[in-house]
């Protein structure tokens, strides 16, 4: 507490200057603190997105540069394409068949992990790796395990009866093939965003709900889920936007790179890179690209309120 | 800190921006004062992918010439290495001092040639084969990058299996069953299926269309710029024959190229033939390790035909234009493609080098001991005229490799509907 | 979920001035309110039965088996991915490492990664636990429309960005250096989202409030109270962050050179033949991972306990 000890008169004095600094510091510190990302936004981020606005307004061939001004022609031309709206169910799709299950299974996993375990640093590292193995190294494994003729899950089902199933020619089969790719990678990461927050969690709560007679699963299901309600939305958000702008996994899926002789598993993002560096017309891969971002804002809010209501329901607010 | 000079300098690109953005076009990179070589340390860096073989060469042009330092870009994959020429020549700088480029992409490249110094000079006139000069060559005689190595083709076959089918195995007897031309070589195929072996004759319709079409003179495009590649009877035509034999007379092992199933179809011997630019020879010897019986036969069907090659550009961002001119005219002179045929097996694109002692006596010892050199150096000359490719080749021909995926690999569609998507994706272009 | 008002409630002010001091340095024996007993989650102290390490085993089986598989590729040769994999390592690993240590600049890729892998966590977690703290603890006008358009940046594909960014780096002078990798990355929307959600919990408002009654100004007060409270959740964020630029390829393979490559681009050479040898890219892969897998041993132990720091409230 401020000393009244010290002699009035200098104190009065500085204790007025210093009122007006706190103040002042209390007004600017804020926006001082948030400003360094902001300012590298507008270099990496605004800038980008600005750019690439203009660029989707005009007739631009990539390495040619700028022609005509054509308004919203691109946009239009593009909505028109079935590749796009191709291209938008595959996004979904993909981003559907990874995005659930990720959050769902990193959400067990992590309340198994949160329990009193032996060599808990062995367990909760363990998980985390495969995040560190070497996206070229994924893309060989998985392109083996899925090959058509003479991949292992091929052969697998083969040696219990069942038909092999054509990853590279089924569009359901390359988007599950493509959705185990990324779920591998990131249902670790997301495991121990949900074990920090769940170790968080005050153990008396868990005490009066086990007097109260709940099981270990109705616990977790009553006490736990709605406790990391903002955990969760925090995985459901970055996991939407990460989910519909997948890009990398789906490409090394085959040797082209393009999403499959017939698209049947190419991304948005895919799309954006074949129109612009394939097709070298950076105004329609500009158009795409800005309708893709309007997508995720979108389906990222809808994502928003839906996990809210969910995680509400079954709370003790 | 650093921040007002941050901000200058992005208000400066804003502002360059939009003085660019006054005119269409891009504004081509002004010429660099074309300096004479002269004796001043200068560092050139110059780009490649795959294996040009130019390790050793570098360091014997440095010893050569002191003044200069080379530093070597590599690229692992030709797509890379256009996608990061695309992204340069796009934002205006970062290409290296010279770039080297792949024979496909030079039908865009060439709409742009303020973006490439002309290399046009009396001292190399001649000196690489006429196709491959030609390819390069606007049509106001601008000469966009100087020829490294060429993919002449022949035919390789697996003699075990041609032995198990009952047909000839040895080089002479086999290039005479296969004939000159693609029925010729497609009849040799149905016989071969007939024995039912087990193998297919070739390993996807991809590949073969890939020979066949770049016979045809002009396939996608006209000189103007028209798209004809929906109307053009050849193209139709080419299709039609490479999916009947595929599909009709079920030759094909249904393998994209470079899939991992075509990679393992190799150790499995899925396939009796494939066609074989000199450079798929290392790759067919790596992916059939252990497996005995790969051999070349010298003919093509068809005549000759060329699948890849590169050239060596210097791009009018540099600036170090004429010394680059001077490294780049000396990597491409035949005795030093020769040191990097021996060292990679780039096949060479000049025309002294493939009358060359070394070049000739070469054979390889995985393909039976097979004549490489001379094959491939006969082959190379059997080559007929370039095929024209205008801007879109690219995106038009992958598109047409889809089309042929779908009903060779996918079995998806049937050669009408594949037919059908295809015409819709040449429209969207 | 502050816990303060609920001590102050239950127990007294003089309860609730002690834990929030606890909670200021939680270093030290006899923490929170059952001092000799360990933190034990849900479960309670009592140990988990053969069912969870039965889950956790087929789990982590499933995570480490690619890595056992590159261990296994890279120790046999090219052959070994076409003709079916034997189950036990051969001993061709030790030549392909020496392969890989020849055809690339593997060691200068490394250390360009560890500099830029360890600048980008810092300064992410500096200024994300910076903003973090602004955005959850302090009022001030428009802070809630400036978090969603942090969220909302999230959104900006990247791909979009490569040609723009790459004109900016080229005006700055950048291309090639290892500046064009740092910089983009140095605070990322993710940081200040995953700051903001943690702090807005785990940080009492009462404990800003107290020791800016002392008299300390808005620094002091991140200094002495934000960024401990935040600890667990900064070491998370620093690890993550470290892990995810170390093995980042799209944007460094445009804008460096091979003569100044991170890792990952370096590791991408091995491929630069018309046939590749799988063998020596997987070797490559596996040695590129080591790194980060000593970086998990001696930061596991750290961050385990980090995370269960961050429970002392109850």
């Amino acid at each position: 507490m401020v000393d009244d000890e010290e002699s009035s008169s200098k104190s009065v004095r500085r204790l007025a200057f210093s009122q007006r600094l706190s103040r002042w510091d209390v007004k600017v510190s804020p926006y001082l603190y948030i400003s360094p990302f902001f300012l590298l936004f507008a270099l990496t981020g605004l800038f980008p997105l600005l750019y690439t606005g203009w660029v989707s307004l005009h007739n631009w061939n990539l390495i040619g540069g700028q022609c005509k001004f054509i308004g919203l022609e691109n946009f239009g031309f593009v909505l028109g394409q079935p590749y796009f709206w191709n291209a938008v169910g595959n996004t979904l799709s993909i981003f559907l068949l990874s995005s659930v299950p990720q959050v769902v299974l990193a959400l067990l996993i992590a309340a198994v992990l949160d329990a009193n375990l032996r060599a808990k640093t062995f367990w909760r590292m363990g998980v985390l790796v495969p995040f560190v193995v070497a996206p070229v190294a994924v893309g060989l494994i998985f392109n083996n395990l899925f090959a058509d003729q003479f991949g292992l899950v091929n052969k697998m089902l083969d040696l219990v009866g069942l038909d092999p199933v054509r990853w590279h020619s089924d569009q359901l089969a390359s988007h599950l093939a493509i959705a185990t790719m990324v779920n591998f990678r990131w249902i670790g990461y997301n495991a121990l965003i949900f074990l920090a927050a769940m170790q968080a969690i005050p153990r008396d709560v868990f005490e009066a709900a086990t007097i109260d007679g709940a099981g270990r699963v109705r616990q977790f299901l009553s006490v736990t889920v709605p406790m990391l309600r903002p955990t969760v939305i925090f995985v459901a958000i970055t996991s939407t936007i990460g989910g519909l702008q997948i890009f990398d996994e789906p490409r090394v899926f085959d040797q082209s790179g393009l999403g499959g002789a017939d698209r049947q598993w190419q991304t948005l993002t895919m799309y954006i890179w074949e129109l612009g560096w394939g097709q070298r017309n950076f105004g329609r891969a500009s158009a795409v690209a800005w309708l893709l971002f309007l997508m995720i804002v979108l389906i990222a809010l809808l994502n928003f309120l839906l996990t809210r209501r969910i995680a509400d329901q079954g709370g003790r607010k | 800190m650093k921040f007002p000079r941050k901000l200058a300098a992005l208000s400066a690109s804003a502002a360059c921006l939009t003085l660019a953005l006054s005119g269409c076009g891009a504004d081509a990179p002004k010429a660099a004062p074309s300096a004479e070589t002269g004796k001043e340390p200068v560092t050139l860096t110059l780009a490649t992918f795959n294996e040009f073989g130019y390790e050793s060469l570098l360091k014997e042009y440095e010893s050569l010439n002191p003044n200069v330092k080379i530093q070597h870009k590599k690229a692992a994959t030709t797509n890379e290495a256009r996608d990061n020429l695309t992204t340069r020549l796009a934002a205006g700088s970062g290409l290296s001092d010279i770039e080297a480029i792949e024979v496909d992409w030079l039908s865009e490249l060439k709409q742009y040639p303020d973006q490439f110094v002309d290399l046009l000079d009396p001292a190399v006139e001649g000196r690489w084969l006429d196709w491959k000069t030609e390819a390069a060559t606007t049509q106001d005689g601008h000469l966009i990058g100087y020829g490294t190595d060429s993919g002449p083709e022949a035919v390789c076959y697996n003699s075990a299996l041609f032995k198990a089918a009952g047909l000839p195995t040895d080089r002479e007897s086999v290039a005479q069953m296969l004939g000159t031309t693609w029925d010729s070589y497609f009849d040799a195929g149905k016989k071969f299926v007939a024995a039912k072996t087990g193998a297919a004759w070739f390993d996807s319709a991809g590949a073969i269309y890939q020979g066949m079409s770049n016979q045809l003179e002009k396939a996608y495009e006209n000189e103007d710029g028209t798209v004809i590649a929906a109307e053009n009877p050849a193209v139709k035509d080419v299709y039609t024959k490479v999916l009947n034999a595929s599909t009709k007379d079920n030759l094909t092992a249904h393998l994209a190229q470079w899939s991992n199933d075509w990679v393992a179809g190799f150790q499995s011997q899925k396939f009796a033939t494939t066609l074989c630019p000199g450079w798929m020879l290392g790759v067919i010897e790596g992916n059939a390790t252990g497996v005995k019986g790969w051999d070349v036969a010298n003919v093509f069907p068809g005549g000759g035909g060329n699948w890849g090659g590169s050239y060596l550009t210097v791009p009018a961002q540099g600036k170090h234009q004429a010394e680059a001119k001077k490294l780049a005219a000396w990597l491409t002179a035949p005795e030093q493609q020769i040191k990097a045929f021996t060292a990679k097996g780039t096949f060479p694109s000049q025309v002294k080098a493939l009358d060359s002692e070394a070049l000739l006596g070469q054979t390889n010892k995985f393909f039976n001991n097979a004549p490489t050199g001379k094959i491939f150096a006969e082959r190379a000359k059997a080559v007929g005229a370039t095929p024209f490719k205008g801007p879109k080749f690219f995106a038009i021909n992958d598109a047409m490799q889809q089309a042929l995926t779908r009903v060779d690999v996918d079995k998806k569609d049937d050669a009408e509907s594949s037919w059908a998507k295809f015409l819709t994706a040449v429209k969207s272009l | 979920m502050s816990s303060i008002p609920m001590i102050r409630q239950t127990a007294g002010e003089g309860a609730a001035k002690t834990a929030a001091k606890r909670l200021n340095r939680p270093a030290g024996p006899g923490r929170g309110r059952t001092p000799g007993r360990s933190r034990a989650g849900a479960g309670g102290t009592r140990r988990p039965g053969a069912l969870s390490y039965g889950a956790l085993g087929a789990v982590l089986l499933a995570s480490l088996f690619p890595l056992y598989w590159s261990f296994l590729v890279g120790s046999h040769d090219s052959t070994a991915l076409s003709r079916g994999i034997p189950l036990l390592p051969g001993g061709n690993f030790l030549a392909n490492a020496a392969k890989v240590f020849d055809s690339i600049p593997f060691w200068k890729a490394m250390g360009n990664s560890v500099l830029v892998s360890t600048v980008t966590a810092a300064s992410v977690v500096a200024f994300s636990t910076l903003a973090g703290f602004a955005f959850a603890k302090l009022r001030f006008r428009g802070s809630k429309g400036l978090l969603v358009f942090v969220i909302a940046t999230m959104a900006v594909p990247t791909q979009l960005g490569v040609v723009p960014l790459f004109i900016v780096m080229a005006k700055l002078g950048w291309t090639g250096s290892l500046w064009a990798v740092i910089i983009p990355g140095v605070v990322t929307a993710f940081g200040v989202f995953w700051m903001t959600q943690y702090l807005r919990d785990a940080l009492p408002d009462e404990l800003i409030e107290a020791v800016r009654m002392d008299g300390a100004s808005m620094i002091q007060a991140f200094w002495y109270v934000g960024f401990p409270a935040a600890r667990p959740a900064a070491a998370m964020l620093a690890l993550f962050t470290f892990v995810a630029t170390w093995t980042n390829f799209f944007w460094p393979f445009i804008v460096l050179d091979p003569s100044n490559p991170t890792l990952p681009v370096a590791l991408q050479l091995l491929q630069a033949a018309h046939f590749v040898d799988y063998s020596v890219v997987l070797a490559g892969a596996v040695l590129a991972t080591i790194p980060l897998l000593l970086l998990f041993i001696a930061a596991g132990r750290q961050l385990v306990s980090g995370i269960m720091q961050g429970a002392v409230k109850g």
